[in-house]
């Protein structure tokens, strides 16, 4: 089938499109406009990298992880693992924009300062809107990047103008669980004839996400109850506050979630990963015994390969990130929560495609969930 | 054409031919709007018109072009309005209205229909027109006769004091024949005063006048030179041909063999039907063939007329199965319709060695290299495919019709007639209040404009449609050969005029507008998404002259483009031929031995614009001078 056709009939019109933009920033055929991916003219290529890098067309997710991980480390809930901690960065400065401790910035600050990377694609937003996707090459442009937001704009493209543009050899990728499967099917899948460059990839940085919503509708929603201009921050507590928190300047605005919900991206919600399990970290909110007024400020991270594990020393040793004792029972916790979004992204792909769908060559994996 | 030398011979086209023919007819006014097969009329007319002292004059329509004859006629002038198959629909009121008040000096009609629509979007037949309106009908078959017939319909027109239409076929306009001049008249007839108590006046009492008048031509036409008959007396195979079908039976007949047992009856004076001299032939006849370019007019008139007469006949034409329903007539198919009529069979046919082996190409059509239109539906098309919802695009009449094909990628989903875009989108555009969640996009051409949009524009404009109108203003008419228009500060007659500026048109009427350069790629397509976010009535001027029109201007050098070989990736992912596949200029071509783009140096302009959109930065602009 033909690339642009194949992702059209296949990821796009069934709502399968998470927005990651990996097809994107490659040819005049793809483009985005407020998180919706478009075609704007077909290609006739029977292959192409925008079908082969696509996290929803169908991959062998089993066979892409033992390429990277030693199978002796992945676990069949999260996914590889080397260890589990919670952080938060160490400069007050990174914390205040940050979503919640700002380990995430710290970090490619750091691998950055340290050579790990050269340059970073991050995500940069305005209070948790309008995003785009920046390449960042000093520490202070990646500081600019702290912050999330659930509108999912195009990053990948803006790795894949990077990688073509051959200028950096070392570049780290923050993104969302589609967008770090994109970035190892780069790896791991390159076109015979054009590698787009997938060498310079550097290191990855994985981003713990429930689900994205939809750009214009969560705009309005924000529209709705709060001054825009004013909107610094937006986030998500744990499920019993059944809330999206907005910030306003320094007036927090709790809208119901029942108002969100339906805002959530079709795609998302046939999502089968939450922590990011293509990556070298993985970093989350931190869910702790100590609730959520003191967990908002801290994050949970995944170590997942040996990179990782050195970064994240390098970060102690530096004194870069603070360091706190894992709860209790956290990695079952996570372990539980991740395999719950699993269990209701089969369901949700069952219900698009009428099988496993983008999922099919993986489907050992979601026999017994 | 002007020249007075009766007798002589001269090779002329069909058109020409009319011109020669007005010119002899003496006529003091022409009126015309441009449309194929018969725009080169007025354009000669305009060029010799002060040499022999009479008024022509591009209209802004064709409405405006038949009026301004019937004004014209009032002061006993003869006046001549050209227009195509679908000009003379637009006339329909016009010339009905027309028809019931009557013409003082002479008023022809010229007409060209399209059969197959080889440069027309539909094939119409004019001559209903004619019987709707109770009006004579002339069809010429030969140049002679094309020249001929133009003083003869003067004659009629000004004996009964009706309008005359003669009606033209493709074939006519531009095939090319051997015509005996006429004398020219030393000079035109004086112009006659309107006195207080003269009347041209459409009203309901002149309806029974009316059909008197076409009523007294019959017995005229029963005797006109232009009908006649050869072949045997009392045929029992009789073909009954008007305009093209005669000359084609004349050949296939002799090429079948039965000239002796088959009757050819022409008919160049057809309606009102010339009754007693057809019945005469038709009488002895037992199968009747008809052949006639586009709808059975004749075959429906002579089937009435036999019933009428009580004649047991069995007919062969358009609707009995001899002939296709639709498309124009040609040797092959009216030989065919002749060897089923007589029996006789079809001979076989023999190509030369090779013919017919290599298959041609298929081209479809498009627009020119450097042709503006290319980059505004690109461009129209990149911007819709952005909105949340697939807009829609309704087309109109004009070079940009072909922008329902590739060249403009597949640019529009609705097109009616010329100047029907508007208000179509106009339309959709009133939906909008009621649930219909699209953008809404009409196009038009700067002729276009004048000929028809306005009126559409103001209904918008009052009427509050959210819809965006995007005038493509190339300076030209451009699809029927650069006939000046109201834009243009050109008239007919060679004059400057002071050209009207759509801008400030459209600004008067209250239009929300903008001016956009389609070459300048990337601003304008932020100007057009920009406008596409608007509600009201919105109109986006794409304003770049058409590429045909710099290339005759053109005083320097053009620039050179080139595609370097190394950096483009041609069939590679990240491109895909974009350049000759997708954007799709004449000029970009595909080297198939190397695998890489290329460019016609002989057919591209210069305009680069392919070098902007290029995915690999592999065309190269060079030098070169701004037309």
């Amino acid at each position: 089938m033909l690339s642009t056709i194949a992702l059209d009939t296949q990821v796009l019109r069934p709502g399968l499109c998470t927005g990651c933009g990996a097809c994107q920033g490659l040819c005049p055929y793809w483009s985005s406009v407020k998180g919706r991916t478009v075609l704007l003219f077909d290609c006739e290529r029977l292959d192409g990298r925008c079908q082969r890098f696509c996290p929803r067309m169908p991959t062998d997710l089993d066979a892409l992880r033992r390429k990277f991980f030693p199978a002796e480390t992945i676990l069949p809930e999260i996914g590889p693992y080397r260890g589990l901690c919670l952080t938060r960065a160490a400069d007050p400065a990174v914390r205040a924009r940050a979503q919640h401790g700002g380990t995430v910035t710290a970090l490619v600050e750091l691998a950055m300062k340290e050579g790990f990377i050269d340059a970073a694609v991050l995500t940069r937003s305005h209070g948790g809107l309008d995003p785009e996707g920046v390449l960042a090459a000093t520490p202070e442009e990646v500081r600019q990047c702290g912050g999330s937001s659930f509108q999912i704009p195009p990053t990948l493209a803006e790795l894949n103008r990077a990688l073509k543009e051959d200028r950096y050899h070392k570049i780290g990728v923050v993104g969302t669980p589609c967008k770090t499967l994109a970035v190892y099917k780069m790896m791991a899948n390159p076109l015979p004839d054009n590698d787009n460059h997938a060498g310079n990839i550097g290191m990855v940085f994985g981003l713990f996400c429930g689900w994205g919503l939809d750009w214009e509708g969560l705009r309005d929603l924000a529209l709705s109850h709060c001054n825009l201009n004013m909107l610094s921050h937006m986030d998500i507590p744990p499920s019993k506050f059944h809330s999206l928190e907005l910030t306003e300047y320094r007036r927090s605005v709790s809208v119901d979630l029942d108002e969100v919900l339906p805002l959530v991206r079709p795609a998302c919600r046939a999502c089968t990963d939450m922590t990011a399990e293509f990556a070298d970290l993985s970093v989350g909110g931190a869910r702790s015994a100590n609730g959520w007024d003191v967990d908002k400020g801290w994050n949970q991270v995944i170590v997942r390969s040996e990179k990782g594990e050195a970064l994240l020393k390098l970060a102690r040793e530096q004194g870069v990130l603070e360091f706190r004792d894992p709860m209790e029972g956290g990695l079952e916790k996570l372990k539980k929560a991740s395999l719950g979004k699993k269990r209701t992204g089969v369901k949700a792909v069952r219900d698009l495609t009428g099988g496993l769908g983008y999922l099919e060559p993986s489907a050992a994996l979601f026999e017994n969930l | 054409m002007t020249a007075n030398a009766p007798g002589t011979a001269a090779l002329m086209q069909g058109n020409e031919a009319i011109v020669r023919g007005a010119v002899e007819a003496g006529i003091h006014f022409a009126a015309s709007y441009p449309g194929s097969p018969s725009s080169q009329i007025l354009g000669m007319l305009g060029k010799i018109a002060r040499e022999r002292n009479f008024y022509a004059e591009w209209s802004t329509n064709e409405v405006c072009a038949i009026q301004a004859c019937m004004g014209a006629s009032f002061a006993g002038a003869r006046a001549l309005c050209v227009v195509k198959q679908n000009g003379l629909l637009c006339t329909a009121d016009a010339l009905h209205c027309g028809a019931q008040q009557g013409v003082k000096g002479g008023l022809v009609v010229v007409t060209s229909d399209d059969p197959s629509a080889h440069s027309s979007t539909n094939e119409f037949d004019s001559r209903w027109q004619a019987q709707s309106a109770s009006v004579a009908l002339l069809e010429p078959t030969t140049m002679q006769e094309a020249k001929d017939m133009i003083p003869y319909a003067f004659e009629l027109s000004e004996r009964v004091g009706q309008i005359v239409i003669v009606r033209l076929t493709t074939r006519v306009c531009h095939g090319r024949g051997c015509v005996t001049l006429g004398e020219l008249p030393e000079e035109n007839r004086p112009l006659e005063r309107v006195r207080e108590w003269d009347r041209m006046v459409c009203v309901s009492y002149m309806h029974g006048p009316m059909l008197e008048k076409l009523e007294a031509l019959r017995g005229a036409f029963n005797e006109s030179p232009y009908n006649h008959y050869s072949g045997p007396e009392g045929a029992r195979d009789l073909i009954v041909a008007g305009g093209t079908g005669r000359l084609y039976a004349q050949e296939a007949v002799k090429r079948l063999g039965v000239q002796d047992r088959v009757g050819l009856l022409s008919l160049g004076a057809l309606w009102p039907l010339p009754e007693d001299y057809i019945l005469k032939h038709l009488r002895a006849a037992e199968r009747v063939l008809i052949l006639e370019e586009v709808d059975p007019f004749l075959e429906q008139g002579l089937e009435a007329l036999a019933g009428r007469e009580r004649l047991s006949l069995t007919f062969l034409g358009r609707d009995h199965g001899a002939l296709p329903k639709i498309g124009e007539l040609d040797p092959d198919n009216v030989e065919k319709a002749i060897s089923v009529l007589t029996g006789a069979p079809l001979p076989e046919k023999r190509l030369p060695e090779g013919a017919g082996k290599t298959p041609l190409p298929v081209r479809e059509l498009t627009f020119c290299a450097g042709c503006p239109h290319r980059a505004t539906f690109y461009l129209l098309k990149k911007a819709l495919r952005q909105e949340k919802n697939p807009g829609i695009v309704v087309g109109d009449i004009g070079c940009y019709f072909m922008a329902g094909q590739s060249a403009g990628q597949y640019g529009y989903q609705a097109c009616n007639c010329m100047g029907s875009g508007v208000s179509m989108a106009e339309g959709l555009g009133q939906l909008t209040h009621y649930g219909l969640d699209q953008k809404v996009v009409t196009i038009c051409g700067d002729s276009t404009f004048f000929h028809t949009i306005m009126p559409g524009i103001v209904n918008a404009v009052y009427q509050s449609a959210n819809m965006l109108l995007i005038v493509l203003d190339n300076s030209a008419t451009a699809m029927t050969g650069f006939q000046p228009h109201p834009g243009t500060g050109l008239t007919a007659m060679g004059d400057r005029a002071r050209p009207m500026d759509i801008q400030k048109i459209l600004e008067a009427i209250g239009c929300e507008v903008e001016v956009a350069d389609p070459f300048e790629t990337v601003q304008a397509e932020k100007t057009l998404r920009r406008m596409l976010a608007r509600r009201g009535m919105n109109v986006l001027i794409m304003r770049q002259p058409c590429a045909t029109l710099k290339t005759k201007e053109r005083k320097g050098k053009k620039p050179r483009v080139w595609v370097d070989q190394s950096r483009c990736i041609g069939e590679g992912c990240g491109c895909d031929k974009h350049c000759s596949r997708v954007w799709g200029c004449p000029g970009n071509t595909w080297d198939f031995s190397t695998g890489k783009a290329q460019i016609d140096p002989v057919t591209c302009v210069g305009c680069g614009v392919c070098a902007k959109l290029c995915p690999a930065g592999a065309i190269q602009v060079e030098g070169g001078e701004e037309a």
